[in-house]
């Protein structure tokens, strides 16, 4: 099964990046993308990788529509959304972005179930019901109440994959999401988020974890701000 | 799991917030309450002054005196004036006049010097000891008690004044009041006991407000071209009092709100270290879709929570200081339990508020407004 397959064809991708540039100004200039074509499918399951400093973060915040480009634009389902104002990126996050980072980001003060839904928090719908259907589908059905001091690393980081599902994504952002926790439970992990891509949702990890491109469909290599081209970025 | 989950979002962050770092946030709220208290407590002191003040002053300001120009060298105020003083008192209060002179009172082989007077409805100006005085003298002498323990007289001994002898009839009150008409020295004689004119006419007015009226009328229809009349009136004196008493209850509050100041500075520096500490945490909220406007409302909450909290504590324990004040001083329940009092526990309860509620703003605004990608870079 390999989406990149129909790319060329009708299929909208989920997001996608056209001739993105993204330059952070300060004392001297720093170019962390340049010129970057991304598209990225639903069902889709990506891994970047590249060494420190050679732009993942940049790319993931451009794709989690935290950050704007400087040159260029980003597609979210089709539709230019690089010139929306900071209200309207907020409820775009919102509505179709899952966010997974390295070191979890719970509130302490919170409960799992509380946690899940804390996306929604502000807004009208009732989320408990799902958020306690999407805790249970992680394997902790029994630690609802609990707050984050009470869960072991990997327990964390599925409270955090089942809250980046409260909303129904369509894309789901993950930071080195194994980057704090040890093998087998990073194992768990990726066959989690293996799941929710074959729900149709893209997924795109940022890595320096050999283990995550085995789960990936596709692999890219950035190198300088560039996406690089060859066997690398296309390990299977 | 309960549907109300988040039924108050910003509310229920904002407590799990303020437990989290339960001494601390108990510090800024104890600031506020301090704050408050101090306030409060200073608001309710000047009140109970001023209101007891103004009850020791009591009838000060409701009597108009009357008498010749003093530049004028007239003995004795005309008929025509007396009338004059009568009719600017119609509707206002009663016009009383008077005949008074200082004379030497003796009984047996004491004597005493005495303020006499001639009125033939004593009740207007004087209270009655035993019982009340008559609207109407039927003769013999009301005694102030200076002179009836001076001259050690009792009811139905004899006085002499001026040579003729009278029954003592009754005793007056002391008064409280401070007023140019003392009971304490006079002997209250009827009117025929004098001849000539009248040396005052007193108008005891129904308010301060009236005597100033009958004052000014008086003044009008009197003192056209020349002062005719000196018209003596403290009502506006009373003005002045109470003026001097609104400053030093102004002065006492802001006083207390300089401590309110400083609890609103303890607050915007927990404010700005909480939400620094809590930086990663705001940008995930950001992130996952958040709104600015729901975060700024969050912390705002915080603020106010602990103003809220700090307002009542301070609020409540000066209402229990003013209960104590009541309980273990003279000062009574009438003075201290009043509107305005009330008024100033609620008021420095907003207050209270209204402070922590501005030093958050800051760090608030701040904290929200911040980029959620610098906010989650830490
Ligand atoms: N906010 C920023 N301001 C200035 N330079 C930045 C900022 N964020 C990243 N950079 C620079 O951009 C380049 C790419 O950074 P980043 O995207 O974090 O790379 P990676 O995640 O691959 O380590 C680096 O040179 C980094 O120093
Ligand atoms: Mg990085």
């Amino acid at each position: 099964m390999n989406n990149t397959d129909h790319t060329t064809a009708t299929v909208e991708p989920a997001i996608r990046l056209e001739s993105v540039t993204k330059q952070y100004v300060g004392a001297e200039t720093v170019t962390a993308l340049a010129d970057v074509d991304l598209p990225v499918y639903g069902g889709e399951f990506l891994a970047i990788v590249g060494p420190s400093g050679s732009g993942k973060s940049t790319m993931l915040n451009l794709l989690g529509l935290l950050d704007g480009p400087t040159e260029g634009v980003v597609r979210l389902g089709g539709r230019d959304v690089t010139d929306l104002s900071e209200t309207e990126l907020t409820d775009a996050r919102r509505e179709y972005i899952g966010f997974v980072f390295q070191d979890f980001h719970l509130l302490p003060t919170l409960t799992a179930v509380e946690n899940v839904t804390l996306p929604t928090a502000f807004t009208d719908g009732q989320y408990a019901d799902r958020a306690v259907d999407l805790l249970g589908r992680v394997g902790l059905g029994d630690r609802l109440d609990h707050t984050p001091d009470e869960l072991s690393g990997g327990q964390k980081q599925r409270v955090a994959i089942a809250r980046a599902l409260i909303n129904r994504p369509e894309i789901l952002l993950a930071d080195e999401p194994t980057g704090n926790l040890d093998r087998e439970t990073g194992v768990t992990i990726l066959e989690e988020v293996r799941r929710i891509c074959e729900r149709g949702v893209a997924v795109v990890a940022v890595t320096h974890d050999e283990l995550v491109t085995e789960y990936a469909d596709r692999t890219v290599r950035l190198v300088d701000g560039r996406l690089g081209e060859g066997d690398d970025g296309f390990a299977t | 799991m309960s549907g109300g989950l988040w039924r108050l979002p910003a509310l229920a962050l904002a407590w799990r917030n303020l437990r989290r770092n339960r001494l601390r946030s108990v510090l800024a709220a104890l600031g506020i309450a301090i704050g408050v208290f101090v306030i409060v407590v200073l608001g309710i002191f000047g009140t109970v002054l001023q209101l007891s003040a103004s009850q020791e002053l009591g009838g000060i300001g409701n009597q108009v005196i009357v008498s010749p120009a003093e530049e004028r060298q007239a003995e004795a105020l005309t008929p025509r004036q007396i009338q004059s003083v009568e009719r600017a008192a119609v509707g206002r209060g009663t016009a009383v006049p008077v005949y008074a002179e200082n004379a030497l009172a003796s009984a047996g082989s004491q004597q005493s010097p005495a303020q006499i007077y001639g009125i033939d409805n004593p009740a207007a100006l004087f209270e009655g000891r035993d019982r009340s005085l008559p609207a109407q003298h039927r003769g013999g002498a009301f005694v102030g008690p200076s002179v009836a323990s001076a001259l050690d007289l009792q009811i139905g001994s004899t006085v002499e004044v001026g040579g003729q002898q009278y029954r003592v009839v009754g005793f007056l009150e002391p008064s409280q009041d401070i007023t140019p008409i003392q009971p304490n020295n006079a002997i209250v004689l009827a009117e025929r006991e004098f001849t000539g004119g009248y040396d005052q006419a007193v108008v005891v007015a129904d308010s301060p407000e009236d005597a100033t009226a009958v004052a000014d009328d008086i003044d009008r229809r009197l003192n056209v071209r020349t002062d005719r009349v000196d018209i003596f009136e403290l009502s506006e004196l009373l003005d002045t009092i109470a003026e001097f008493f609104t400053l030093l209850n102004r002065f006492l509050i802001a006083l207390g709100s300089v401590s309110l100041l400083v609890a609103g500075v303890s607050i915007l520096n927990l404010m700005l270290m909480s939400t620094a500490e809590r930086r990663g945490e705001i940008g995930l909220m950001r992130a996952v879709g958040i709104h600015r406007e729901s975060v700024l409302r969050l912390l705002l909450a915080e603020a106010t929570l602990l103003g809220a909290i700090g307002g009542f504590f301070g609020a409540v324990l000066s209402g229990l200081a003013a209960l104590a004040l009541w309980a273990v001083t003279p000062i009574g329940l009438d003075v201290v339990v009043v509107p305005r009092n009330g008024g100033y526990l609620v008021g420095g309860f907003v207050f209270g508020i209204a402070v922590a509620l501005i030093s958050g703003a800051y760090p608030a605004w701040k904290a929200a407004g911040e980029r959620p990608v610098e906010a989650l870079r830490g």
